[in-house]
């Protein structure tokens, strides 16, 4: 037997899009099974309730979209910066830093003002304080070409241990001097708050998240300057041809993407928690943005459609663990979604590839090279 | 600080430093074959959980260190396979391998986090060498993992410069094309060296429930050290001796932590002084691309690009 792939020199169409992407996550539920298996869980019971409590009854539904809002936003972070071939694995940290500095316009700045005013300067805050957690990775990229990917990722740790000095380690001005007995942040005045959806925890965060996806397609399809990012992605040295100003474009974008992971903290403070909560932010929403990009495959609006999916994927996981009679632990999402992410990668190859099987004697070996030499037809 | 305090620091730094080593070896050698394994955090994760859980149930830290090694290798595989096999991209499949190690690792950890392991690897005297002043205690009364990792950097090193598969490996690494003509399968040598690399992160992972901290603290038993370990790789310009210093330099600045707190040092906050291994990293990597090109410093030529004979 031969096993042969040959490059579709065709685009995929929608169609098959979306059966590898379903297949994939069908793989994943059946990996995931196994481990679950292995420590004593029934599958069955436990997809089923996660179904159940994440999207069939009205709580459920409403607390998914509240858990999607921060995945719109830092997937949006890193689909941007993969569409020119960058990877911002930094969208935790810059998530933390965000938030910190919104919270810290909240407290200083927004009490007094008109609440649309309060909200705009409280959320640029949080976009302010992303841009700057990510300026040195993105100078260094730029400039002098340092690889993004371990800077980024290690100023996640360091703006995780700043968030908890800043509530736990120091008597700062986030934290609540009233509450002794476990710290605390203080409480954002209520001129800050984003707006919710009745009685649910869904909040203005949402709509902002549609408006930059929007925002981020136009941008990328429409624009002089996406044109310019595609290029970059696509081939480096046709960019230097075209004279593409690239440092420059790697620097907007970069920024730009760290902007969107401090909105997402913004966002998070300002409807949520309404305080600085260390806790409460680092649940990997940075790093889950990375699977939400790499799974709508960069696409923005496949980005909000994913972070829904991932974000019910959460939100089960958190009931599970309070709610039900066997708490099944919150970790069982997390490994679902890495299982996810790595079977929709080797699914990859069925859209990118024709498999040709062939058996018995007839299996010739081809001569390398061949009939598809030069039929380099990239992704 | 008196001299006591400063010999203890440095040979907490051997021992903060050698899963760095163990790591940063292994990456070195799937890198040396072309493949850029970005998932060294996610397997270390696993080798130390999986570490952590056998050693409990058979009350033997040695057949933990085996069980971890075993699942480090078992993802790298993984690894291996959607980058040489399926052709994935090699950063999104590292970055895959990280989140779902950690996400395996935390769900298969859960039951027993922060629970102490009750047998550990114990520190072993070598006699002689250890009575030497000041050297003996940093160096040579360590536990026997320290040692282990000086034989895996030596064998390592020997084997890369020294012998013909050596050669093939670093053939693989820098033209596939070349080595495919010479009759060698790239595919085979890029299988076995990212698996050989993900069982010396799986034992990285397991130093640090079976010596370090014996116990499961979720995902802060490691904090990011794979990700030290690969900045390392850079470093140590994909030679072995030069990581093994590397991870001791490395592993001076996670033992300062602890060193300046023992010594009553109280001016920095702790926070702050956990920083300093990561910010160091990024420093490292900053100053090192601003002085020289990756192919100056000897980056395998075809590091990260997936091998297709079709299409060479």
């Amino acid at each position: 037997m031969e096993v042969r792939l040959e490059r579709r020199l065709t685009k995929e169409s929608l169609g098959q899009r979306v059966a590898v992407a379903a297949l994939s996550v069908v793989a994943a539920l059946i990996l995931g099974a196994i481990f679950l298996l292995l420590t004593g869980f029934s599958p069955l019971t436990v997809y089923y309730e996660m179904f159940k409590s994440a999207f069939t009854t009205w709580y459920g539904i409403t607390d998914t979209l509240a858990v999607s809002i921060p995945l719109i936003l830092t997937g949006l972070a890193a689909a941007v910066a993969f569409r020119m071939g960058l990877y911002n694995i930094g969208a935790e940290g810059q998530l933390y830093v965000g938030a910190i500095l919104s919270s810290w316009a909240a407290l200083a700045i927004a009490p007094g003002l008109p609440r649309p005013l309060a909200i705009v300067l409280v959320l640029g805050a949080g976009m302010l304080g992303g841009a700057l957690w990510i300026l040195v990775p993105a100078v260094a990229r730029a400039w002098l070409g340092t690889s993004e990917i371990i800077t980024t990722l290690l100023l996640n740790f360091v703006a995780l241990y700043l968030m908890r000095y800043l509530i736990f380690g120091s008597a700062s001005y986030w934290r609540d001097p009233a509450v002794t007995n476990f710290p605390q942040g203080k409480t954002i005045p209520e001129e800050a708050y984003l707006p919710v959806l009745g009685l649910t925890r869904v909040h203005l965060g949402l709509l902002i998240g549609l408006l930059a996806a929007v925002l981020l397609w136009v941008m990328i399809n429409r624009t002089r300057f996406g044109f310019n990012m595609r290029v970059i992605g696509d081939s480096p040295a046709a960019a230097r041809y075209a004279a593409i100003p690239i440092r420059r474009t790697i620097l907007t974008v970069m920024l730009m993407s760290g902007a969107l992971a401090g909105l997402a903290g913004a966002s998070e403070v300002t409807g949520i928690s309404h305080t600085l909560d260390p806790n409460g932010l680092a649940v990997n929403f940075g790093y889950t943005g990375i699977i939400v990009a790499a799974l709508a495959r960069s696409n923005p609006f496949g980005v909000v459609v994913v972070a829904v999916l991932l974000g019910g994927l959460q939100n089960a996981g958190s009931t599970l663990q309070t709610l039900s009679e066997t708490p099944v632990p919150i970790e069982t999402s997390y490994m679902l979604q890495g299982a996810i992410l790595l079977c929709a990668l080797a699914g990859e190859l069925f859209v990118r590839y024709r498999v040709h099987i062939r058996r018995g004697p007839g299996a010739t070996k081809e001569p390398s090279g061949g009939v598809l030499r030069g039929a380099r037809s990239g992704p | 600080m008196n001299e006591a305090v400063w010999v203890v620091t440095l040979a907490a730094a051997v021992s903060a430093g050698t899963p760095l080593a163990l790591a940063a070896v292994g990456e070195i050698l799937a890198e040396r074959s072309g493949v850029l394994n970005l998932g060294v955090e996610g397997m270390m994760l696993l080798g130390a959980v999986v570490a952590f859980l056998a050693a409990d149930a058979a009350g033997n830290p040695w057949l933990g260190l085996l069980a971890g090694m075993a699942a480090g290798g078992g993802l790298a595989a993984v690894h291996a396979f959607l980058s040489v096999t399926m052709r994935a991209n090699q950063i999104v499949s590292g970055l895959a391998l990280v989140i779902f190690g950690t996400g395996l690792a935390s769900f298969l950890g859960k039951p027993v986090e922060g629970q102490p392991l009750g047998s550990r690897i114990e520190n072993i005297r070598i006699p002689g060498l250890a009575d030497i002043p000041i050297l003996g205690r940093i160096l040579f009364d360590q536990d026997p993992l320290v040692y282990l990792s000086w034989l895996v950097v030596g064998l390592a090193a020997f084997y890369m410069v020294r012998t013909r598969a050596g050669l093939a490996l670093r053939a693989c690494g820098e033209s596939p094309a070349t080595a495919d003509a010479m009759g060698l399968s790239v595919a085979r040598i890029r299988y076995a060296h990212v698996i050989v690399g993900g069982l010396l992160a799986g034992a990285g992972g397991a130093y640090q429930v079976l010596v370090r901290v014996p116990a499961w603290n979720g995902a802060g038993t490691t904090a990011g050290i794979g990700w030290i370990a690969l900045a390392l790789v850079v470093f140590a310009a994909w030679r072995p001796w030069r990581a093994l210093a590397g991870a001791y330099l490395f592993g001076a600045a996670l033992a300062a932590n602890f060193a300046l707190q023992a010594a009553g040092v109280r001016v920095v906050p702790a926070e702050f002084l956990a920083m300093l291994p990561y910010l160091l990293t990024i420093l490292v990597l900053v100053a090192l691309s601003a002085s020289s090109t990756r192919k100056q410093l000897g980056a395998p030529a075809a590091l990260g690009v997936p091998y297709v004979r079709e299409e060479r």
